[in-house]
């Protein structure tokens, strides 16, 4: 259980996805403008990425390594599967929440989407198969990961909700402000780098 | 809209179709790829004795890394009780050809104190002998390892090579990139008299000329992680280079 | 697959007007993927260190769009709308998996070096968002100098990126030392002594340092061309 509580901590706030790897920039850009909209993405990217993880880990480990049913190295279908059940997962939990509870699919909805594209989840799943994660490790990275995503999103809205009141250079109101902010934002995560998360134990 | 049938038959001839041509480039490339990672970890092999072949090694070919290790490279496996393993056994273990350049490190670096240790030795034209011998351990984000090439003495760096999964481009990468910063370990020693010593990576500068070699400004993780791993893998090979001098 | 593009619809002859040149040139300026359209961000921050890095990984997002450009357009009419998203996707994860095994082939140190960074050209938002916006309503010859400009678009920056990072960051171009003192362990390269006092700035290296040069170019950019102004 330890491990997995390091791993947890230690995907979220040392290894951040947002802010150590600069994943899933896009939405984290485009989605920033104000706290409301961004803490509805930053649950669905929890959300999907607590649920696309073990699915992957599953397919990778079962169907296409060396190991797995087929007895041969079929990882060269991994992006496609990899994609194809992100994308899919997606569009059930869309249905499935949009069925059972409408407040939370008129919150988190119209983010749904946006997840398909989003490189924290792919690249989630590719980090996940690069540090060979167990099944209780994967669950506890996808959590965690999103977990960081979600502080990330939510502070860079939070500042950027601010920033509005400041005399910006022109050309640098909205995208340009936002790109300098999550620079310094990653570099005080830097200072995170190294701190041993058995500590936290 | 259209019905579910057709969906599913359009679903379903595309991922043939895409399975396929992937299937097809996969085969076509595989050997190509089992090639280039052997050589590339060839490559990183010769990178200890960098200074000793007689050659610029930042422009090595692919013909002269094949060359070396055939004509002039001997290959073994040991264990850290002393014991050299056979062809035979090496290859028991799903390794190809029983040779140490195909012994799957990060498979054996889990097995704790059971391990399978490669050692090459280099022959030099002129009759000189450098032993390389392997090393690996924990960084900041991952898994780094590297070479070392020791003296026909047993005790002198002859040079090092580190490469690493995922360390910071810029901090922790430099133990791979910053060809200064690995020439340091060139002379330095690891034993002092009859105690083991190894090296050590000394954040802020280093204090003792023989066993210590300066920290990475900001990899001070990445830096203690090499310390600990020449500590753990020199003093496996112990015994076996003890037999070999004696 | 990419035979089936002769199938387009002949209404109009195929020809290189002033239309055409517009979807080649406007993402490059007006229309850029990174700077005015805010796609592709992570893939431009990560691989950014060094220029070679950077030039690969250009030249496997202009492939990937081009293609999957072409390829999307040629199915257009025969894409089922209910799984239009997945299908796209399978589209571009196939390219991306090709350039990956070709890459694992022909530049494996490339390949060792970009990792991960690779796959995640499938989630590159450019080359979706240019399938759904451009490529499902439009033929394929338009769509691929659609591609080959956003592609393009993107690969000049992702350059300019890592010129900048690389050139302050270790003064090298292209892994070539080109200012500040020479290293000793060159033997023999050409010894370059221009600024030897320079001392390579270690933040360019780093992440960060990626979105403040971005934010700078923006910056310059918009600074440059005032009706990209954000007036939000």
């Amino acid at each position: 259980m330890g491990d997995l509580i390091n791993i947890f901590i230690k995907s979220a706030f040392i290894e951040n996805l947002a802010l150590a790897y600069f994943l899933g920039m896009c939405s984290y850009l485009a989605v920033s403008k104000t706290v409301k909209t961004a803490f509805g993405l930053g649950l669905a990217v929890i959300f999907v990425l607590g649920i696309t993880m073990p699915i992957n880990w599953v397919i990778n480990t079962w169907l296409l390594g060396e190991n797995g049913i087929f007895q041969t190295d079929l990882t060269f279908l991994r992006f496609i599967l990899f994609i194809a059940v992100i994308a899919s997962m997606v569009q059930l939990v869309e249905m499935v929440v949009e069925k059972y509870s409408p407040a939370l699919y008129n919150s988190l909805g119209i983010f749904l989407p946006l997840i398909t594209v989003n490189c924290a989840i792919l690249g989630g799943s590719l980090f996940m198969v690069s540090k060979e994660y167990n099944f209780s490790e994967a669950v506890a990275f996808g959590l965690g990961g999103g977990f960081g995503w979600f502080l990330a999103i939510i502070a860079i809205a939070a500042i950027r909700e601010k920033i509005k009141y400041s005399a910006v250079p022109p050309p640098m109101r909205g995208l340009g402000m936002a790109f300098l902010l999550t620079g310094m934002m990653g570099m005080a995560f830097m200072g995170l780098m190294g701190i041993d998360p058995a500590a936290f134990k | 809209m259209r019905s579910t049938n057709s969906v599913m038959a359009f679903v379903l001839i595309m991922t043939t179709l895409v399975s396929l041509v992937l299937a097809f480039l996969q085969n076509g490339l595989k050997d190509k790829h089992d090639a280039n990672e052997a050589l590339y970890s060839k490559k990183a092999t010769l990178g200890a004795i960098a200074n000793h072949l007689g050659f610029d090694y930042s422009n090595i070919s692919d013909q002269q890394v094949e060359d070396i290790f055939s004509n002039k490279i001997k290959q073994l496996v040991v264990n850290q009780e002393g014991k050299l393993y056979t062809e035979e056994e090496v290859a028991a273990q799903g390794y190809m050809d029983g040779i140490a350049a195909n012994v799957d490190m990060a498979k054996e670096h889990k097995k704790g104190d059971d391990k399978m240790l490669p050692l090459y030795i280099y022959t030099k034209d002129n009759g000189e002998k450098y032993y390389i011998l392997y090393a690996r351990g924990k960084g900041l984000w991952d898994e780094i390892w590297g070479c070392v090439a020791l003296e026909d003495d047993f005790n002198t760096i002859a040079g090092v090579s580190f490469d690493h999964k995922a360390e910071t481009p810029g901090l922790g990468a430099e133990i791979k990139d910053n060809k200064a910063w690995v020439k340091q370990f060139i002379g330095k020693k690891i034993y002092d008299g009859d105690t083991f010593k190894a090296v050590n990576v000394r954040k802020g500068g280093a204090k003792d000329p023989l066993y210590e070699v300066d920290g990475i400004s900001g990899a001070t993780i990445t830096g203690d992680g090499v310390t600990a791993m020449l500590k753990d893998y020199l003093v496996d090979y112990e015994p076996y280079l003890k037999t070999l001098k004696g | 697959m990419a035979d089936t593009a002769v199938v387009a619809p002949k209404k109009e002859a195929i020809k290189f007007g002033k239309k055409e040149r517009a979807l080649l040139t406007d993402p490059l300026d007006d229309n850029n993927p990174i700077t005015v359209q805010v796609l592709g961000i992570c893939s431009a921050l990560a691989v950014t260190t060094g220029m070679k890095n950077a030039a690969v990984m250009a030249v496997a997002v202009v492939f990937v769009c081009l293609f999957a450009n072409v390829i999307t357009s040629a199915l257009r009419k025969a894409i089922p709308k209910q799984v239009r998203m997945i299908v796209q996707l399978v589209i571009i994860a196939t390219l991306v998996t090709v350039v990956e095994l070709v890459l694992k082939a022909y530049a494996f140190e490339s390949y060792k070096q970009l990792s991960v960074f690779i796959g995640l050209i499938i989630t590159n938002c450019i080359v979706m968002g240019r399938l759904e916006a451009f490529a499902m309503a439009n033929r394929p010859y338009e769509s691929a100098l659609d591609g080959l400009g956003n592609g393009v678009g993107y690969g000049i920056i992702l350059l300019v990126v890592a010129f900048i990072r690389e050139f302050f960051g270790k003064g090298e171009i292209f892994g070539a030392k080109i200012i500040g003192a020479a290293p000793e362990y060159m033997i023999n390269t050409l010894e370059s002594t221009w600024f030897g006092w320079y001392q390579g700035n270690n933040l360019m290296v780093l992440f960060p340092s990626a979105m403040f040069v971005i934010a700078v170019l923006i910056w310059a950019h918009r600074a440059w061309n005032p009706k990209l102004v954000d007036i939000s």
